[in-house]
């Protein structure tokens, strides 16, 4: 028989056993669904994550004040900053401050060192306010070793007193009124020029550091909260790192036990994150592939059950000239068509439930970046469900298509 | 008769089911000819061993012990694929039961067979149509086993016998369902295909009244031949 005569009998299978088919097809759509939902979210997150992290480049490291185990975002909460010592007294919150950047200064590996400050302003502009993030910048190294770059204006130079650089947010609706460059703005006070628009779409400040000690209050002048460091070579990243922290450990005079800071490199920290990222994708995606197999097994059944009942119309087939690789074509296609029709279901829904997620979660956390629906998660999907599909369908088919004539047109 | 009439040749044939341990012989030993262009009935009480016979001339089962040759060829010899085949050519089936696919239409049954032999789509439609006219049913060609008489359905199922144009009608008790007027139809159009278009006509029956209507007749008892005979007031011209 031709194949698309074998196809078009598989078809009517589907058809005349309609509400068995769709139970079978459901259970299909339910493992799809949830695994390109997963999948989807998955993406999502990891694409946030690579522009989070992304940017910055391996050869960038991040010094924090206390100590975040394993150099990861996820150390216990109660050891950080909880440890004395390095520059400050032992009972203090231990600091970030001149002698830390003297120190790295000697390390010749090291090729540009930024020191920062953050908090929280008011700003106001044209008689309106709000409260913004502000961060103070090392102006002289800042615009060699941020990522960010401006749609208007410029970043911040050496010279740079009162001025400001400003996210595109900020300067496009924050205040109902867009901030132009050279416009000023009121920030605790103090007024300051825009002289650069970023792209990113943020609320975010960045001032000269000398301005952001006079607007951030209760920060004290040369203690920093971060200091961002760019070496020569990011080939020797794990032999610098060391030598930061040895030579951090001995002007803090901090022991390994008593670590007082964290060196974190956005290199390692975005591949613990991908790791554990794919961990829990790959967790959860066998979650959803349990679904997958008991779809499989609904498949199987109705194959089975699908060739007890046309037991008789096999052996009357097979009288009338049908050999066994025809059953055999009819019943796989069957089974594949079954795992066709739910994995294209599968997939919509998949899509929907991944559009709708981020909005059911109130776009909290890592899912603020949306989820995303790959062209290779929709194939794989499709080709699962169809080698579901066949794979059930093999041993039914096969046994229907091994019936002897004379014993089917018995059956009753 | 020259020995290439012969289209069927059963020789020594033996069918033995087992039921567990104990060994049940259905046929015991059958060795017979039919010619090509015979009317031949097969008669018996129950549990003679006529339906065992059919199925082996319908190439359906195979013998334990013995030789079946159709058109020369020994069925045990050929692969199960081109035995389908085989049968898809030479034998056309008429059951008692009329064995429709329920859920296609008289037309779709009838294109079954040509479908299975690979024909061009083309010429099994206007094939199929052809014959469901000449068995009346032009007008119900698209209508379900479940929209037809039992009268009609039979005709469908002579009809799905004729598709592939066999050199053999097999036809399995084939008015066992129907009335007596729709029987005597029947029997005239397997008459009219022996007579007319030079069908060889198997048919087997329990009924001696249906016999009268064949050439040949072999009775069988206890799953042996008994008599072959001639019924030679039956003609083909």
């Amino acid at each position: 028989m031709k194949f698309h005569k074998c196809l078009k009998h598989a078809f009517d299978m589907v058809l005349h056993s309609r509400l068995r088919s769709w139970l079978t097809i459901l259970g299909i759509v339910i493992g799809v669904a949830s695994v390109i939902a997963i999948m989807s979210i998955g993406s999502g997150m990891r694409e946030r994550m690579s522009e989070q992290l992304g940017g910055l480049g391996g050869d960038i490291l991040t010094l924090g004040a206390g100590f975040s185990r394993g150099n990861s975002m996820f150390g216990p909460p109660g050891e950080r900053g909880s440890r004395g010592g390095g520059a400050t007294a032992t009972d203090e919150e231990p600091v970030l401050d001149r002698g830390d950047v003297q120190a790295l200064k000697s390390i010749p590996d090291i090729d540009l060192i930024l020191t920062t400050i953050r908090g929280t302003v008011e700003v106001t502009y044209l008689g309106k306010s709000g409260d913004v993030s502000l961060t103070g910048v090392d102006q002289k190294v800042w615009a060699r070793i941020t990522t960010e770059t401006v749609s208007e204006g410029r970043l911040l130079d050496s010279a740079d007193q009162n001025v400001v650089v400003i996210g595109g947010r900020l300067a496009s609706s924050y205040f109902g009124k867009p901030v132009g460059i050279n416009q000023m703005i009121a920030i605790e006070g103090n007024v300051f020029r825009v002289v650069g628009i970023l792209d990113e779409e943020s609320n975010t400040i960045y001032v000269p550091i000398q301005m952001a000690y006079q607007v951030l209050e209760d920060k004290t002048t040369d203690v920093y909260d971060s200091i961002t460091i760019k070496i020569k070579n990011e080939d020797e990243l794990d032999a610098v790192m060391s030598k930061i922290e040895n030579k951090l450990m001995l002007v803090r005079h901090v022991t390994t036990k008593t670590k007082d800071f964290s060196l974190t490199s956005s290199k390692k920290m975005q591949e613990t994150r991908s790791e554990m990222m794919s961990s829990m994708n790959t967790f959860l995606v066998a979650i959803a592939a349990v679904s997958l197999i008991v779809g499989a097994v609904g498949i199987a059944n109705t194959m089975f059950t699908s060739v007890l009942e046309k037991t008789k119309e096999i052996g009357i087939m097979k009288a009338i000239g049908a050999r066994n690789r025809d059953i055999m074509n009819i019943f796989l296609l069957n089974a594949a068509l079954i795992g066709l029709v739910g994995g294209i279901l599968g997939v919509i829904f998949g899509g929907i439930l991944s559009g709708v997620l981020p909005a059911l979660m109130g776009e909290s956390g890592m899912l603020r970046g949306g989820t995303f629906v790959s062209l290779d998660s929709i194939m794989f999907a499709l080709s699962v469900s169809i080698g579901i599909g066949i794979l059930s369908g093999i041993i039914p088919a096969y046994q229907a298509s091994k019936l002897k004539p004379v014993d089917a047109l018995r059956y009753e | 008769m020259k020995q290439t009439d012969v289209l069927l040749h059963l020789e020594n044939v033996w069918k033995i089911y087992k039921m567990g341990e104990v060994e049940v012989p259905a046929l015991r030993g059958v060795t017979v000819e039919i010619r090509k262009g015979d009317f031949v009935a097969i008669i018996g009480a129950s549990g003679s061993g006529k339906s065992t016979m059919m199925n082996l001339i319908g190439c359906l089962d195979m013998p334990s012990k013995g030789t079946i040759y159709l058109n020369s060829k020994d069925i045990s010899k050929v692969s199960e694929s081109d035995l389908a085949s085989l049968r898809g050519r030479t034998i056309g089936f008429i059951f008692q039961q009329y064995n429709l696919v329920p859920s296609m239409t008289a037309f779709e049954n009838v294109m079954l067979p040509m479908e299975f032999l690979e024909y061009d789509e083309g010429t099994a439609s206007a094939r199929a149509r052809d014959i469901l006219t000449l068995v009346g049913l032009k007008e119900k060609m698209y209508n379900r086993p479940t929209q037809l008489s039992g009268g009609e359905q039979q005709r469908v199922s002579v009809a799905r016998s004729l598709a592939a144009n066999p050199e053999i009608i097999l036809a399995d008790e084939p008015t066992g369902a129907l009335d007596s007027v729709t029987g005597k139809e029947l029997l005239n159009m397997l008459t009219r295909l022996w007579r007319e278009d030079g069908k060889t006509i198997i048919m087997v029956t329990h009924d001696l009244n249906l016999a009268k209507y064949a050439h040949t007749t072999i009775e069988l008892k206890d799953g042996q031949i008994i008599r072959v005979s001639k019924n030679h007031g039956v003609n083909k011209k």
